[in-house]
C-alpha cells in the first residue's frame, strides 16, 4: 500500500520550480523562468499556488525603478518535497515488484 | 514547459535531478574580486621587497593600495549584488566567512598600526622605556615598540577564507594557493622582515591571483558556451 502522491507537487512545472527552489537560498523569477523555460503567466499561476499551499514565500520589492519578485521555499515545502520524494521513491519500488 | 501535464514516477525523479543540476550550475563566480586582492597585494609586497632589498624609497607605503582596493570592490560587489539572480545556501556562507575575513584584517591593521604608539604611551606612563643592546659592542639604543612577526599573522589570516572557499567548493587552485600560504607563514618564522614581503607578494600571487585568473577564465569559457 502506497501513499498518493502529493497533487501540488505532482504537476510538471510546479515540481521543477519547488526541485530549484530547494537547492537554493531564495531565486528571482526570472532565474526560475529561465530554468523552467516556461512562460511568464503560466509561472505565476503556477508560482501562486505553491503560495497559497504555503510551500512558498514570494517577495515583492522594486530594484533600479523594476518590480522584483523573488521566491523562497518554506519548511512546510521542505518537507512536502522530502515527502514527496519519499513517496515517489515507494512508487517505483512497487512498480518494480 | 506545460502546465498541469502529469508525470509518470521515472519522469518526476528525472526532472528534480535536471533541475538541481540547473540549480547548481546557475552559479558562476567571475573571479574578479579574487583577481584584484591578488594583484594589489603582490604588486605591495614586491615593491615593499624591492624597497628593503634594494635600499630604496618609493616615498610613500605601498601598502596604501590596499586600502584603495576596498573603492572598486564595493563597485564589484554592488555589480555582483544586481547580476545575481538566484542565492545559494554555499553562497551566503561564504559571503559570511570572506565578509568576517575583511573585518578581521582591517582589524589587524588597526592592532598593527596601533600597537607601537599605545605600547609606548603605557611604557612612557609607568615611566619606562625599551632600549636594545648590542651584545659585541654593550652599545644601548632606544628600541621602538613594534609587533613581532607581524606578517606570519597575516599569512594564517590570508589563508583561512581561502582554503575554507577551496573546501567547500572543492576548487583545488585554491586548496594549493592556501597551503602554500600556510607554507609561505612557516618560511616566514625563519626569515628577516626583508623576505617576508616577497612571501606575502608570493601569497597574494598563489592564494588569489592565480586562482582568480582559473576562475574568470572558467566564467568566459561558459559565458560564450552559452552564446
Amino acid at each position: 500500500m502506497f501513499k498518493e502522491l502529493d497533487p501540488i507537487l505532482h504537476s510538471q512545472l510546479r515540481l521543477a520550480v519547488m526541485s530549484l527552489l530547494i537547492g537554493v537560498k531564495e531565486a528571482e523569477f526570472t532565474f526560475i523562468k529561465e530554468k523552467t523555460n516556461a512562460t511568464a503567466g503560466n509561472l505565476s499561476v503556477q508560482i501562486q499556488k505553491l503560495k497559497d499551499a504555503g510551500y512558498i514565500e514570494v517577495g515583492k520589492q522594486f530594484k533600479d525603478n523594476y518590480p522584483l519578485t523573488t521566491c523562497k521555499i518554506t519548511p512546510k515545502g521542505i518537507d512536502a518535497f522530502e515527502n514527496y520524494v519519499k513517496d515517489l521513491q515507494q512508487y517505483l519500488q512497487v512498480g518494480k515488484q | 514547459m506545460e502546465e498541469e501535464k502529469q508525470l509518470s514516477g521515472e519522469e518526476s525523479l528525472q526532472l528534480i535531478t535536471t533541475m538541481l543540476q540547473k540549480a547548481k550550475g546557475g552559479f558562476h563566480e567571475k573571479g574578479t574580486s579574487a583577481i584584484l586582492w591578488g594583484s594589489v597585494v603582490a604588486i605591495a609586497g614586491l615593491v615593499s621587497f624591492a624597497e628593503l632589498y634594494w635600499d630604496f624609497s618609493i616615498r610613500f607605503d605601498i601598502w596604501i593600495i590596499v586600502l584603495a582596493a576596498i573603492v572598486p570592490q564595493i563597485f564589484i560587489s554592488i555589480k555582483e549584488s544586481r547580476e545575481r539572480k538566484a542565492r545559494s545556501y554555499d553562497g551566503a556562507y561564504l559571503s559570511a566567512i570572506w565578509t568576517v575575513y575583511g573585518i578581521s584584517m582591517f582589524a589587524l591593521m588597526f592592532y598593527v598600526n596601533i600597537m607601537p604608539s599605545a605600547t609606548q604611551r603605557i611604557l612612557t606612563a609607568f615611566g619606562t622605556e625599551w632600549f636594545s643592546k648590542n651584545l659585541r659592542t654593550g652599545e644601548l639604543t632606544p628600541l621602538e615598540p613594534y609587533v613581532v612577526g607581524r606578517s606570519s599573522i597575516f599569512l594564517i589570516l590570508f589563508s583561512i577564507p581561502t582554503l575554507t572557499t577551496g573546501m567547500a567548493t572543492r576548487f583545488k587552485p585554491m586548496i594549493i594557493g592556501s597551503l602554500l600560504c600556510y607554507g609561505f607563514f612557516v618560511i616566514s618564522c625563519f626569515v628577516i622582515n626583508t623576505y617576508d614581503m616577497l612571501l606575502l607578494a608570493l601569497a597574494g600571487i598563489f592564494n588569489w591571483l592565480i586562482p582568480g585568473i582559473i576562475l574568470r577564465r572558467r566564467y568566459l569559457k561558459g559565458k560564450c558556451a552559452n552564446v
